[in-house]
C-alpha cells in the first residue's frame, strides 16, 4: 500500500541533500533543476498518498509503519511513521510551498555564491519538515524537530560573510533551542510514567489517567516551551525577524511551510494530552492571545518590508495557537494550510520587489511600483488582502472559524482581544501594500532600475496567488467532496472524541470578521493613501512615545540584552572564579607542586655511594628474613 | 661421613664473610672478590644438599656449575668496568664513583 511507504517522500529530498551537498558544484548549473526534481517528486508522492489515503479511508483509521530500531534488555524502541488527517494537510502544505520556493530560487539565486549548498540544504529542510510531520513517535520526531532547527541555522546564515548574518543565526538557533530543552524534558517526562515515546500510545495512557495532573501539567508545559520557542510565541519571537538576514526564499520556506509551523503541528498533534492537562488550554490561549495582539502592534512602525511581515508571522502563529487553547486544531491545522500559501506567496512576492530593486527591502525608498511590476503587484495585493481577512480569500475563513471557537470556549474578552489582533493586521497589510506599490517613488534612483522579474519568479507567485484564493473555500462541504475529501476540511481532519462537524457558516461573526477586516483596510488607507506620509508622521510625531515604542519592538530586545548581561555574566564571573583559583591553582597546578615538592625531599635519599646501596640491600634481606621468622612462627 | 650440618655452617661462615667484605671494603677489585666468596658459599651449598638427599641425581652439582660459569662472565664485566672507572679517575675506590645522585 503506498500509503505505508509515504517516508519515500522524505527519503527522496534527503537522498537529494547528500547528491547536492558533495557533487553540486561540479554539475552544470550547479545541480539546481536536480533539487526541484527531488521535491518536484515528493510533491507528486503527496498527491498520490493523499489520494490513496483518501481512497482507503473508510473506517481504517491512521496507517502506521514502523520498525523495531533498538532493542536493549526488555525495552524496545521502535520508530515509524504515521498518516492521519493532519499529517496530509502538512505533506500538502510542505510539499507545495518547498517545490514553490525551490522554483523562485532558481530565479532569485542566481549567480549566488555557494548556489548548489542553498539547493542542498533545501533540500535537507524540507526532508526533515516532512519527517517531522509522520514521526509515530516523540523521539524521530525530536530528531526532525532539531533537524529543521539546523537547517534553518545554517539557511538563514546563508551569507556568514556578513556578520548580522551570523548573529540572526546564533539568535535563532539558540533561542529555540533554549525551548528545545524544555521539549526534550517533557518527552522524557512523559516516556518516564508510559514507558513508550509512540504518541498513541502515550495519549491513550494518558486519557485512561495514567499520569498524576500535577505531573501531565509540568509535562506539557515543558513540551509547549518547546512548541513556543520553535513558533516564534511572545517572550521566544525575537529570533523571527531577525531570521529576516536569510536570503528571501528561505524566509518564505521557514515562515510557511518549514520550522514555525512545526510547533503548531506539535501542539495539534498532542491535542488530546493538552486537554488532559489542566489548565494548559489557559496558557496556550493566552501565549496565542498575547503574541497575536504585541506582534500586531509591533508590526505597525517596522519600515522593513520583510520585518512586517515577519512580525505578521508571529501574529498568525498566534492566531493558530489561539485555535488550538480554544480545542479546535483543526482549524488551526486550516489557519496554518491558508496562511502558508498566503505568507509563501507575499514572501516571495517581496522577494521580487527585493530581487528587482537590487537587494532595497526599506519602505522609505519605495513606493510606485505597480506600473512597473504588475505581475508581482497584483499577486502581492491578492496576498495583502488575504492576510487582511477579505472574503472569499483564503484566510477569511479559517479567521472566522477561529472566532467561532474561541468564542465557544474562552467566552468575549478573548474574541476582543483577537479582534484588535485582527484590525492591526489588515492595517499593515494595507500599509505595507501601499507604500510598497502606491504612490510616488520615494527614491528616484532605485525605481528608474526597477523592472518585472523573470519567470521562474513570477510563476511561483501565481501559483500561490491562485491557492490563496481558493484554497479557504475547502471549508465548505461541496468543494471538499468534489476534491475526494469527505466532505469540508472539519469533516476531514477532527478530535476522535469530537467527531466530525459539518461546516455551517455563522453570519454573525462572518460579518464582524468582514468588519474587522474592512475597519483595518480603511484606517490603513486612509493613513497611507497614495504613498502619502503626512498623517501617519504626524501621527508619529503626536504620539513619539507610542511610537517609539512600536519601532523598538517593546524593547524586547533590550530587556534580553539586560538580562544576559546580569544573569549571565553574573554567573559566568562565578564560574570563571570557581575555575581559576580551584580548577586550576588548586587542582591542576597543586597536584604539580605537591609532586614536585615531595620529590625535592626525597632526593637527599640518593647518596650515589655503592655501599650504601648495598647495606641497603643487605639490611632489606635480613629485614625480610626476620619478618617471615616471626611470620611463621 | 661428614654431618650435613658442617657443610651448611661452613658456608655460612663464608657468605657471612663475603658479606662484610662488601659492606666494608672500599676498593672494587676486593668488593669484587667479597661477591665471589658469597657465590662459592652458595654453590658449596647446592653440592652438599645434592649429594646429602639424592646422591644418584645430580641437580645440585649442574646449578654449581651454572653458578661458576655465571660468576666468571660477572667478574669479565665487571673487571672492565673497573678498568674503565680506573682510567677515567685514576683510582678504584667506590666512593670516588659517586656522580650518580642529585
Amino acid at each position: 500500500m503506498i500509503t505505508e511507504q509515504a517516508w519515500l517522500l522524505a527519503a527522496v529530498p534527503a537522498g537529494m541533500f547528500v547528491v547536492l551537498a558533495i557533487f553540486g558544484r561540479f554539475l552544470p548549473r550547479q545541480g539546481d533543476y536536480l533539487g526541484v526534481a527531488a521535491i518536484g517528486t515528493s510533491f507528486v508522492l503527496m498527491l498520490i498518498v493523499a489520494a490513496n489515503f483518501l481512497q482507503h479511508r473508510g473506517g481504517v483509521g491512521p496507517w502506521r509503519n514502523d520498525f523495531e530500531w533498538s532493542n536493549v534488555g526488555d525495552f524496545r524502541l521502535r520508530m515509524g511513521i504515521f498518516i492521519d488527517p493532519i499529517t496530509i494537510v502538512m505533506f500538502g502544505v510542505v510539499t507545495t510551498v518547498s517545490l514553490m520556493v525551490n522554483i523562485f530560487s532558481i530565479g532569485y539565486m542566481k549567480g549566488e555564491p555557494r548556489y548548489y549548498w542553498f539547493f542542498a540544504v533545501l533540500q535537507l529542510f524540507a526532508a526533515s519538515m516532512l519527517m517531522l510531520v509522520m514521526a509515530d513517535n516523540l523521539l524521530l520526531l525530536y530528531i526532525s524537530w532539531e533537524l529543521v532547527g539546523v537547517c534553518s541555522f545554517l539557511l538563514i546564515g546563508f551569507y556568514w560573510e556578513k556578520r548580522s548574518a551570523t548573529e540572526a543565526a546564533k539568535k535563532a538557533f539558540i533561542t529555540t533551542r533554549i525551548g528545545d530543552v524544555g521539549l526534550l524534558i517533557g518527552i522524557i517526562l512523559l516516556w518516564r510514567e508510559a514507558g513508550t515515546f509512540n504518541i498513541e500510545k502515550i495519549i491513550e495512557f494518558a486519557q485512561n489517567g495514567g499520569y498524576s495532573q500535577a505531573y501531565l501539567f509540568v509535562a506539557m508545559f515543558s513540551i509547549f516551551l518547546g512548541a513556543m520557542g520553535k513558533s516564534a510565541q511572545v517572550p521566544f519571537h525575537v529570533w523571527l525577524p531577525d531570521a529576516m538576514e536569510g536570503p528571501t526564499p528561505v524566509s518564505a520556506l521557514i515562515h510557511a511551510a518549514t520550522m514555525v509551523v512545526a510547533g503548531v503541528y506539535l501542539v495539534a498533534r498532542l491535542t488530546p494530552l493538552f486537554e488532559v492537562a489542566d489548565g494548559m488550554m489557559l496558557v496556550i490561549v493566552i501565549v496565542g492571545l498575547t503574541t497575536a495582539l504585541l506582534s500586531g502592534f509591533m508590526a505597525l512602525a517596522q519600515t522593513d518590508i520583510k520585518k512586517v511581515l515577519a512580525y505578521s508571522t508571529v501574529g498568525q502563529l498566534g492566531f493558530m495557537f489561539v485555535a488550538l487553547g480554544a480545542g479546535e486544531p483543526q482549524i488551526a491545522m486550516f489557519h496554518l494550510m491558508t496562511h502558508a500559501f498566503l505568507k509563501s506567496l507575499l514572501f516571495l512576492g517581496s522577494g521580487s520587489v527585493i530581487h528587482a530593486t537590487h537587494h532595497n527591502q526599506e519602505l522609505d525608498k519605495l513606493g510606485g511600483l505597480w506600473k512597473k511590476m504588475p505581475i508581482t503587484g497584483t499577486t502581492f495585493l491578492i496576498g495583502s488582502l488575504a492576510l487582511a481577512g477579505l472574503p472569499p480569500l483564503d484566510a477569511f475563513w479559517s479567521k472566522d472559524e477561529i472566532f467561532v471557537g474561541l468564542a465557544d470556549a474562552w467566552g468575549a474578552w478573548a474574541v476582543i482581544i483577537l479582534g484588535l489582533a485582527a484590525v492591526t493586521t489588515a492595517f499593515y497589510a494595507t500599509r505595507l501594500f501601499i507604500r510598497t506599490f502606491m504612490g510616488k517613488p520615494l527614491d528616484d534612483h532605485v525605481y528608474e532600475h526597477t523592472h518585472e522579474s523573470g519567470f521562474a519568479m513570477t510563476f511561483p507567485l501565481i501559483v500561490l496567488a491562485a491557492l490563496a484564493v481558493v484554497s479557504g473555500l475547502v471549508i465548505f462541504n461541496g468543494v471538499g467532496q468534489a476534491l475526494g475529501f469527505p466532505g469540508g476540511i472539519t469533516e476531514f481532519i477532527y478530535l476522535p472524541e469530537e467527531g466530525p462537524a459539518r461546516y455551517a457558516i455563522d453570519w454573525g461573526f462572518a460579518t464582524a470578521s468582514l468588519g474587522m477586516a474592512v475597519v483595518g483596510i480603511f484606517s490603513g488607507a486612509w493613513l497611507y493613501w497614495r504613498g502619502s506620509l503626512e498623517k501617519s508622521t504626524a501621527l508619529a510625531r503626536f504620539q513619539p512615545g507610542v511610537y517609539d515604542m512600536l519601532r523598538n519592538k517593546f524593547y524586547f530586545d533590550e530587556m534580553y540584552q539586560y538580562a544576559v548581561d546580569r544573569v549571565v555574566l553574573g554567573l559566568s564571573f562565578v564560574v570563571s572564579w570557581f575555575d581559576r583559583y580551584v580548577v586550576n591553582d588548586t587542582g591542576v597546578d597543586g597536584s604539580a607542586q605537591v609532586t614536585g615538592y615531595t620529590g625535592f625531599i626525597l632526593k637527599y635519599l640518593q647518596t650515589g655511594k655503592v655501599p650504601n646501596y648495598a647495606m641497603a640491600i643487605a639490611l632489606g634481606v635480613v629485614g625480610l628474613a626476620v619478618a617471615g621468622l616471626v611470620v611463621r612462627g | 661421613m661428614v654431618p650435613l650440618e658442617n657443610y651448611l655452617a661452613l658456608s655460612a661462615i663464608v657468605f657471612s664473610l663475603g658479606v662484610y667484605g662488601v659492606l666494608a671494603r672500599r676498593n672494587a677489585v676486593l668488593i669484587l672478590m667479597s661477591v665471589e666468596l658469597m657465590l662459592n658459599a652458595v654453590s658449596m651449598n647446592f653440592i652438599a644438599f645434592a649429594a646429602y638427599l639424592d646422591p644418584t641425581r645430580v641437580t645440585g652439582a649442574i646449578f654449581a656449575v651454572f653458578v661458576i660459569t655465571v660468576a666468571a662472565a660477572e667478574v669479565g664485566l665487571a673487571l672492565a668496568i673497573v678498568i674503565r672507572l680506573y682510567r677515567n679517575r685514576q683510582t678504584s675506590n667506590v666512593d670516588e664513583a659517586a656522580t650518580l645522585k642529585w
